[in-house]
Order: structure tokens, then sequence, then C-alpha cells
């Protein structure tokens, strides 16, 4: 079963703040509780109160891009059905994931960054390499954009390493941009069956619905984000050509195929 | 105490609607305005209803009680509707309301949901006529053979009834969501303002519309911003302002061409670098943009701030107000619950010297231009006691915290005001909490 988002609750702000390096717990910080204690009536976090805000250092600087990149990811993702996004709000969190793939971008390739962000690299430049050769620290090669150790073992074609190598922070943030990683799963998975004959594969399962023509073409180049997908529909074209369905759809179509998608990985995986 | 205007104090006036802390989500008040004279105060709610108070003038020898809003009409200006082809509703939440100079007898405001905008008409009837003979006791007609004498019928004094009926509807006009809407100084037109394009409209027609701004990219990957606010300018009939989610405010002529994409000012302040973060973007969006009454100045709203712009300088404001400065530090979990996507709305008083503006925890902020100085004040059903006066609050950012003050870690973020609205002339001020609306006056020494 592949891992899905997991809300993010308080705790996991201040779990991140244990995490910081000893050398984040500063004067400031220590300050800042005994105002907490003192400030506080109730003795414990009321009902719209916010906690204490991490203390700066180059450590916490990461973590809160991390955070924030969970967030955001996750923010985008989340939708009610019948309700139309704000085009504001998407476009200020969309924005902001720009903004921090540019920070991670220029932190070098030194840094060890999180699968996910190379995945929003694929997204942005598609001429660049699938892999995150920030990733190279301690393994050596390249990684490829692979999920959690419970991806099944079928996919040994050698170049799925587990990665052990990442920071904790970073894990921490794996599970909100589950639904992203699978997806991305998906595609290495085609990847790699990709010279089997497909047809055998799918034969007993119906796919008519799932048939789009941009989905099947982006897989064997290795793009993890398919061609043509908007995260907000053009909505003065309100009627599409049959066929190009999901793709040129809205944020919540593209969402939905996703999880159809992580359906018919089940499926292959298992079989 | 002395305050913002000199000796002036605020005091507790009147409050509407429910006292139970159960709020009911269609009560919810999306915004209030005022009209001309300030004799009518507008609200409207998220349910799609419009309620509408007038200034009872009272005898002016008791300068204590000045006057009374009560209920003047309440009706359901819009209804919520299913846009079958994208599977969606349109929310009936009245986002804007505008009044139009009065010219006769009767009102008339525009009101906007996100996709319609309707012109209504609010007419009092307090007289009817009586003694047609036309009419049998039962309500037949009389056959007209019978009818020997003309009557003229009589008008007669009724209770007073004030009717609301809608004139006009401006619908199909919009693509995205509507933000704003701002009435032209000719009285003829007015524009409407959405992510993505602003209209301008004739008020007698309403099968089409004029676009003058479309900032819609070719290809939708590449849009990086969108539209927050639209207005026109209180004198010149051809000049007008939007703002940007990128903290930028576009005037525009409409003498210069028939699509307005390209602006004849932009006004943007160049960011502190000492202050960027990955929320920089988000707070410089801009949530409301006002011109001043005399129409040299405007007004913008960000999230942590409110910005004074002369017209004749686009390179920086002439003067900028921090309205909660303590909330930088907690941008990261604003963003995590979702407040630093609010938009608060600001607004200038009668002869521009102060301005003022909503923020958390029901506490609202005036900040008086030439006395250089500001107050917090907090609408509350504690200090709801007739001519109460409000005292102002303090909020602790750290270090020890004083007697009186609250500290950060306290306010509640789901009591936010983000709707103010000031009379024209007088100072009374209208604030709309959640689900109450709040008028606040000045004491008279």
């Amino acid at each position: 079963m592949l891992g899905r988002g997991v809300k993010r609750k308080w705790s996991c702000l201040e779990e991140l703040e244990a995490e910081a390096a000893p050398a984040a717990v500063t004067e400031e910080k220590q300050q800042q509780q005994q105002q907490r204690a003192e400030g506080e009536e109730d003795g414990g976090e009321d009902e719209g109160g916010l906690p204490a805000a991490p203390p700066k250092s180059e450590t916490s600087h990461l973590q809160q891009r991390q955070l924030v990149l969970g967030l955001c990811l996750e923010k985008l993702q989340h939708y009610q059905a019948g309700v139309e996004l704000s085009l504001r709000r998407s476009v200020l969190l969309v924005n902001t994931l720009r903004q921090i793939q540019e920070d991670m971008r220029s932190d070098g390739p030194g840094t060890c960054v999180h699968p996910d962000s190379c995945l929003l690299r694929g997204d942005l430049r598609r001429d660049m390499p699938v892999t995150c050769p920030g990733c190279a620290e301690g393994v050596g090669g390249h990684l490829p954009l692979s999920s959690p150790p419970e991806f099944p073992p079928q996919e040994a074609d050698g170049s799925h390493d587990p990665q052990k190598s990442l920071p904790a922070a970073a894990a921490a943030t794996a599970t909100a941009t589950a639904t992203i990683s699978a997806f991305s799963d998906a595609v290495n998975a085609m990847g790699y069956l990709g010279d089997l004959a497909l047809d055998d594969i799918f034969e007993d399962i119906d796919t008519s619905m799932y048939e789009t023509s941009d989905l099947p073409s982006a897989w064997p180049t290795g793009s993890p984000w398919p061609v043509g997908v908007s995260l907000w529909a053009d909505e003065d074209v309100k009627l599409r050509a049959a066929g190009h369905g999901s793709s040129s759809g809205s944020l919540q179509s593209c969402l939905l195929d996703l999880n159809e998608l992580d359906h018919i990985m089940e499926i292959l995986v298992q079989s | 105490m002395a305050g913002p205007g000199g000796d002036m104090q605020w005091c507790f006036s009147q409050v509407k609607g429910a006292i139970d802390d159960d709020v009911a989500e269609a009560d919810i008040i999306s915004t209030v305005e005022f009209n001309h004279t300030g004799e009518l105060l507008a609200t409207g709610d998220k349910g799609g209803r419009v309620v509408i108070f007038q200034q009872e003038i009272e005898n002016k020898n008791l300068p204590q009680f000045r006057s009374e809003y009560n209920v003047y009409s309440t009706f359901q200006s819009h209804e919520p509707e299913f846009d079958y082809l994208k599977s969606l509703e349109i929310e009936e939440k009245i986002n804007k309301i505008r009044w139009l100079p009065q010219k006769n007898a009767a009102q008339f405001l525009l009101s906007t949901n996100d996709k319609t905008i309707k012109l209504w008409k609010i007419s009092e009837r307090d007289k009817r006529p009586e003694g047609y003979n036309l009419k049998e006791e039962d309500g037949r007609y009389k056959d007209p053979n019978t009818i020997t004498a003309l009557r003229v019928p009589v008008l007669i004094p009724m209770d007073l009834m004030v009717e609301a009926s809608p004139r006009r509807v401006f619908a199909n006009a919009h693509t995205y969501h509507i933000n704003s809407i701002s009435v032209n100084s000719d009285n003829e037109t007015y524009l409407s303002a959405d992510d993505l394009r602003v209209n301008l409209w004739n008020l007698e027609i309403t099968d089409r519309s004029f676009n003058i701004v479309d900032i819609k990219p070719a290809n939708m990957e590449e849009l990086t911003e969108v539209i927050t606010a639209a207005e026109f300018h209180p004198h010149q009939c051809n000049t007008f302002v939007y703002s940007s989610s990128k903290g930028t405010i576009r005037l525009c002529d409409m003498r210069a061409s028939a699509l307005c994409d390209k602006h004849s000012k932009l006004f943007e302040e160049p960011e502190d670098p000492s202050n960027r973060s990955f929320f920089s973007e988000i707070i410089s969006s801009i949530s409301d943009v006002k011109f001043s009454h005399n129409g040299r100045y405007m007004m913008t709203r960000d999230y942590l701030s409110v910005k004074i712009w002369d017209l004749n300088m686009e390179n920086r404001p002439v003067e900028t107000y921090q309205v909660h400065e303590y909330l930088r530090s907690k941008l990261c979990s604003l963003y995590e619950n979702d407040c630093i996507f609010d938009k608060f709305e600001c607004c200038w008083n009668g002869n521009d010297s102060v301005v003022m503006t909503g923020s958390y925890n029901n506490f609202f902020r005036m900040f008086d231009r030439g006395h250089r100085r500001d107050v917090t004040l907090e609408a509350s059903r504690e200090n709801s006691k007739p001519m109460q006066v409000l005292k102002p609050r303090k909020v602790c950012a750290g270090g020890k915290r004083k007697k009186d003050e609250i500290s950060v870690d306290s306010l509640d973020f789901n009591k936010k005001i983000l709707h103010t609205a000031w009379h024209p002339q007088d100072n009374i001020i209208a604030v709309a909490t959640t689900n109450n609306l709040y008028i606040f006056q000045d004491k008279v020494n």
C-alpha cells in the first residue's frame, strides 16, 4: 500500500524545534519559553494561538524551508469537492513553491535535498535530469526519484537505493507529499516495465476511463510531471476535445487522476 | 486621554447580530458600507442577504444620544447557483456593496457575489391610494355598465414600507471571482474586477460590458500575479487603480486606450532585504485599495501594514503604518493555519485625517495621520454598555508583559475584523466582527 498524505499537526512544528541542532537552543528560545510561561494565563496553547517561532540559524532555515515546502504542497493538494479554488491563493502558493525551489537551487550541489524538491525541479525545468545529484552523499552515483522503502521489490533495476542519508527533517516532510511521490514512483516503475508488452499487463483492466493522449507519452521520457497539466484550469476554454481529458483539466481532476494511477500501480505491482 | 483626532474618545453605541457564540455560517458579515450621506449603512453576509440600517436623527439637543441605526430593509440579494459546466457551486456570499449617489427619492446600491452584480432600488412607500369604486366587496371587478360615477382615489398615509427591487442584473461577464466594484464619478458607469480582468459597465446596460484590463497570460501556466482590488478615482472619471497580489498598484487612464493594459503609473515600494522570507510575497499581496476623499492620495492594505501613497509619487508610499508588526515572527504559523491569506480592508475618515483597519482578536486600529498617533481598540460584548468608552488595547510582542497587555500567543486568530467603515461626515464607525456589527461614535465632550 503506497503512502498517503498525512495531516500535519501542531506537534510536528514542535518536533522540528526539538530536532534542531544543539546550537539552536539559544538564549532567545529560553527567553521565549519564559515569556510564554509568564504571559499565558491558561498554561497551554489557546485555541487560535501560535507556537513559538523556531530560532534563526542555518539549520532552522533549511528546516523552515522544508516545512514551508511541505505545507505548500499539502495546501495545493487539498481541495473540497464542488468548491472552486481561490485563484489568488493558488497563485501565491505556487509562487512560494517556486521561491523555495530557487532557494534550493542556490544551495549548490553539495547539499542533500529532498527528492520531492527534485520533483519540483522536474516540474519547472523539464530539461533537468530527474535524478537528484544532491542525494549522492554517502551513496555515490545517482538516486532515482524513489519512494520510502515500502515500494515493492519488483523494481530491482539496481539503481534504487534506500535514502539512508537524508536528514530526519526531510523524512518528516516525506509523508506530506506522498501522493506526488507515489506518482513519480509510478513513472519509474513504468520506465522499468516499459520494455514489456504493455498490452499483456493491461489485458484484463478496463482503461477506457484513463485513456489520455498525454500521460503515456510523458512516461518513457522520464518526465515526472504529465505534459500540459496546469495547476489551474484555463477556465475560459470550457469545451475541450475528447481525449485531452484530465491532462489539461483543473488541479482537482489532476489529483483525481493521480489517485487513479495509484490504483493502477497497486494492481500492477501486486500481480 | 487623547486619542486620534485630538481629544476624541470612542464609545460603544450599538451592536447588531446574534449574541450566541455559535455562529451560523450564513450570518458571517462579508461587507459593510455607508451611503454618501451616512444616513444608511448596508451590510452583506455569506448567506447572500443585504441588511440596511437607517440612522434615526435624534433631537440635536441631546448630544449624548446622537443617533441610532435601526433596521430599514432586509432582502435576499443573491442566491446560491450551480455552474453545471464545471460542477461547481457559485457562492451567494456578498463580496461588495457600493451605493450610488442619490438622484431622487429612491436609493440605489450595487451588490455583487463572485459572478453577478445586481442593482437594487430601495424605495419607501408611506401612502396608499384608497377610494376606488371599481371592485366589489369581495374583490371581483364590477361590471363597467353598473358604474355611474367617477371616483378619484385619495392617497392616505400608511405604515412605512421599504421595498427593495432588483432593477438590473449584470451577469456572465466574469470568468473569475469578482473582488471589487466601484461606481464612477460620472454616475453613469461602474467597474467590476475579478482575478484577471476589469470590466466597465454602463448602469443602464446589462447585456454588454467593456473589458478595460486583462492580465491573463496566453499560457495559464505563466500566471504569477492576480488582481486583488480596483477603484475609480473619486473625481476624475477617466482614472482608476487596481492592485495586485505582488504588492503593486497600477493607475490607468481610460483616455489613453480602450484596453488599459499599459498603466499610466506603477506604484511599488522596493522590498526591504532584511525582511525577506518565504512569505514576503504573500504578505505583500494588497487586500484593499481606497482613494482618499480629496482624491490626492490612495491607501493600500497588505498583510502587516497600511500604506498611504501620494498619486504623484510612484516609488514609495508617503506614510506606512504597522498594523500588527508582532505577527512578523509568526508568519510560518499563520501560513500553516491559513490566516496569512486573510484579506483586511481599510477606510478613511471624512476629512482624510485618520485611517482605520482591522486585525485579529477583534482588535481594530486607527492611525491619525496629522498627530502621528495610533490606537488599538476592541469590539467585544464585554465592552458593550451604552456609551461605554473604549479602552485602548496593547499587544505585548516580547519581554515582560505589563498589566492589561495581551501577549501575542493569547490572541484569538479566529476573531478577525476584516470589514470596517467610517461615516462620510461624522465620527461614527461600523466595525464587523464575524457575525456582529458594532457601531461606535466619538464621545462629545
